[in-house]
């Protein structure tokens, strides 16, 4: 077709550059705005935070793996490198508030190679603070082990890289298939059980240890002999494993653990380039019914629920909000993490940690826990109606209203995950006292109108659109989390005085004046409820434009 | 005499230094199908925002069935059926949950927001995927269910932004047939199109906005007999779209749109790279 230039195949290169560049310049067009300057205080605010910690955590690791070597105890690194893989793969689940998952589906409308579409979600799926914080740690660990033995740090280095690629691997692996099996109801119902399967085995631990406590020290060195082998095989393992032979003047050995490291990491390379590429090819996960409709089967409308004591529009928006938590697997899935936390707190000895000295702050704590799960629903109710604040500002009713039913949605939701965690606390480790009980309750009622309240204020003042159904992006925006994370400081340090003093006063009489406080904070909720709908009217623009692009 | 169903005085809104909404004077009369044309840009979705309560404007007043937009906010929206752009639906609810969700909003009850769904969903042939998500929806489906919503509540008014946009032969019609119905009920429509066969069809009446002014407003006879009166005091045959509207033809309303806005293309720059 003479005349029509079409343009050169691009280069997976070009491409890069050019998504490299489209980023820059979406993070400089940001910052016209106020919101944009404020987010990017808070971002710089969290690294640093970050980096902090990094660097902490650097210097502790390095010095650790400085001492194991020094002392010929290479082999000993798995212990440094167990909590690395942990804080990798588990913190961007814990805290999706942090973690940005980025839409690369988006990108397929271009001339994209397959090659390029992986590396893209590879590279751009690992600028996060967990990736940042663990290769910060992995740096101290190889700097700790050059100070030692300065002839094993190449080795090493090589080692402890590839050990991050692992873990660079298997955390988007995880991601990706998680996305996969939330996506669709049937699966998620499968996850659920294995969860649930998974918590109740946790109860076989307690017996464990139980068994081993009393037995003699050389029968507890060997179950540390026999867990220490066991993990030796896992990349961990490997790579202190690697790491040690090398030291030690064993480089065959060395070389075989690094070769069945680099095998975990083409494992998990496989695993997530056959998820990768089925989104390439145009798979669509959907959360709808795959049935067909049968010829003749008549669609029976039910009518919507009914809650006594609701006005009707309240109790449209308050169904509407459980239906769409009941079809974000991402958010189900965070909203079981305080009872997944208490489990693991639970494995992790019976006479070690805070849990084990004080149980009766378990309830407490798991109760706070839950509250800064909630963060991503109460401090950004309209993120996930997306298009639809259009129709909630065009309709006849006030935001109050539309409020109160989100709020008494995120209330429920809160109540359900409380009652979760009394009854994980009850199962795990004893349930709590009267007095302990009230004083959380006490507490929760005197928390909860608070940032109820608070919650709205941000939602409406920062709003940020997310994608309900897809893991990583239930994102509040962070000046959002930074602020919520401040004002629930206030509120928890409150709570914690209940709850302290409750556990030093004479009769669970005395904690009923704890609920004194509760009176302000619904004062202080039904007052800024009363100011919503003007508040709401006059940002309705930023709402509109943030939420319906 | 009745009140105007949609009436604005000096309706103006600035966005900073654009000002996009410029001294509007609009008067539509209960039971016309008005359409409110204009190039891309000129102000038409701002317009139809400020006029649904979606935009506050910066000066002037918007009064819907005589009564005043902004101290009569609640009980103007309870008159009026909106389809925004962007067709304000939420996604991750089926068809029916979300018409149920808009009935009550709307102040329906359970009961009757029900069978207004079930019917709504028959009419607009939307029964046979239950329990797809919206969100799965094509774009026509979502185009008819962004129209069963608003008028779920059997709206006075009904105000559509782009209501055929991305929309096939079947559903257009479906969708002109419920407005054509509406019509005959005595509802105002308002809408919007860049569809001018179509506004030329539906509407009886006919605004024209170019860059944030009114620039002509009527019926189509009244804009057709003051585009031929201004053709008549030309010298020489006018040009329009490339063709020759020679005197005493009938202008179609393509013809009058493009007259009363001046667009033609001059043509003079070529993308030669396109072949």
């Amino acid at each position: 077709m003479a005349g029509v230039g079409v343009s050169r195949a691009p280069s997976a290169r070009q491409q890069m550059t050019a998504i490299a560049e489209l980023r820059w310049r979406i993070f400089v067009n940001s910052l016209r705005t106020v919101r944009g300057r404020l987010e990017l205080a808070s971002r710089i605010f969290i690294s640093l935070a970050f980096v902090g910690g990094g660097i902490g955590g650097a210097v502790g690791l390095g010095g650790a793996a400085w001492f194991l070597l020094s002392q010929g105890d290479a082999e000993w690194l798995s212990v440094l490198l167990w909590p690395v893989l942990l804080f990798w793969q588990l913190f961007p689940l814990m805290a999706t508030a942090f973690t940005e998952n980025v839409e690369s589906s988006t990108l397929l409308r271009f001339p994209l190679s397959y090659r390029s579409y992986f590396l893209i979600r590879l590279a751009y799926g690992s600028l996060d603070p967990a990736t940042t914080v663990a290769s910060l740690w992995l740096l101290g660990i190889a700097v700790g082990i050059g100070f030692a033995q300065p002839k094993v740090f190449p080795w090493a280095a090589l080692v402890l890289v590839t050990f991050a690629l692992v873990n660079i691997l298997l955390a988007r692996m995880i991601f990706a298939w998680l996305e996969r099996w939330l996506a669709e109801r049937r699966t998620r119902e499968i996850m659920g059980v294995l969860f649930f399967l998974f918590i109740l085995s946790l109860q076989l631990i307690g017996p464990l240890i139980a068994a081993y406590e009393h037995k003699p020290k050389p029968e507890t060195m060997v179950l540390g002999r026999e867990l220490s082998t066991a993990q030796r095989p896992l990349p961990p393992g490997l790579a202190a494993g690697a790491i040690a032979a090398m030291a030690q003047g064993r480089p065959r050995s060395s070389l075989l653990s690094f070769v069945l490291l680099g095998l975990y990491g083409i494992a998990f390379f496989w695993l997530l380039n056959f998820r990768s590429r089925a989104e390439y090819y145009g798979e669509n996960l959907t959360e709808s019914d795959r049935r067909k409709t049968l010829p003749g089967e008549v669609s029976a409308v039910r009518p919507g629920w009914r809650v006594p004591g609701l006005s009707g529009p309240v109790t449209a928006v308050f169904e509407k909000e459980l239906r769409y938590l009941s079809r974000s697997g991402p958010m189900l899935f965070t909203l079981i993490v305080p009872l997944f936390m208490l489990a693991v707190f639970r494995s992790s000895g019976k006479n070690e940690g805070l849990f084990s000295h004080a149980p009766e702050l378990t309830f407490p704590l798991g109760a706070a826990y839950s509250l800064l799960l909630l963060t991503n629903l109460s401090y950004n109710n309209f993120g996930a109606d997306g298009g639809g604040i259009q129709f909630l500002f065009a309709s006849p009713v006030r935001f109050r209203q539309i409020m109160l039913g989100k709020n008494l949605a995120h209330s429920a939701i809160f109540a359900l995950e409380v009652v979760v965690v009394w009854l994980g606390t009850c199962l795990l480790y004893r349930s709590p006292s009267v007095k302990v009980m009230l004083a959380t309750l006490s507490g929760i009622l005197f928390v909860v109108p608070i940032d109820l309240a608070a919650g709205n204020l941000f939602s409406i003042y920062s709003p940020s659109r997310i994608e309900a159904g897809v893991f990583g992006r239930q994102r509040a925006s962070l000046t959002t989390v930074l602020a919520s994370f401040a004002i629930r400081g206030v509120l928890f340090g409150a709570g914690a005085i209940m709850v302290w003093l409750s556990r030093h006063s004479n009769s669970w009489e005395e904690v009923l004046i704890f609920l004194l406080p509760v009176g302000f904070a619904f004062a202080a909720y039904a007052l800024t409820l009363n100011h919503v709908d003007k508040i709401a009217l006059d940002h309705r623009e930023n709402l509109i434009s943030q939420l319906g692009r | 005499m009745d009140s105007p169903a949609i009436s604005t005085e000096h309706l103006t809104r600035r966005f900073g230094d654009l000002v996009a909404v410029e001294d509007v004077n609009l008067r539509v009369a209960p039971g016309q199908f008005f359409g409110f044309l204009g190039p891309n840009g000129a102000g038409k979705s701002t317009t139809i925002k400020m006029l649904t309560g979606l935009l506050a404007p910066t000066a002037g007043r918007i009064q819907i069935l005589g009564l005043d937009l902004v101290t009569n906010m609640v009980e103007v929206k309870r008159q009026i059926g909106v389809v925004p752009e962007g067709m304000a639906l939420f996604g991750r609810l089926t068809g029916s949950e979300y018409l149920n969700f808009v009935g009550r909003m709307y102040g329906l009850d359970r009961g009757t927001a029900a069978k207004r769904t079930s019917e709504l969903l028959d009419y607009m042939q939307l029964t046979d995927q239950p329990k797809t998500l919206v969100t799965d929806y094509s774009h026509g489906m979502k185009k008819k269910l962004a129209l069963a919503a608003a008028v779920i509540h059997g709206p006075r008014v009904l105000f559509l932004d782009e209501p055929f946009e991305g929309v096939d032969a079947i559903a257009a019609g479906t969708l002109k047939t419920m407005l054509q119905r509406m019509i005959a009920r005595g509802a105002t429509v308002f809408l919007t199109s860049h569809v001018l066969e179509i506004v030329e069809r539906l509407c009886s009446h006919v605004g024209i906005i170019h860059r944030g002014r009114l620039v002509a407003q009527g019926s189509l006879q009244e804009l057709r007999a003051g585009v031929e009166a201004q053709a008549a005091a030309l010298p020489v045959a006018a040009m329009v779209n490339g063709s020759v509207a020679e005197l005493g033809e009938k202008l179609t309303l393509e013809q009058i749109f493009l007259r009363t806005v001046g667009g033609s293309r001059s043509g003079g720059q070529e993308l030669s790279w396109l072949g």
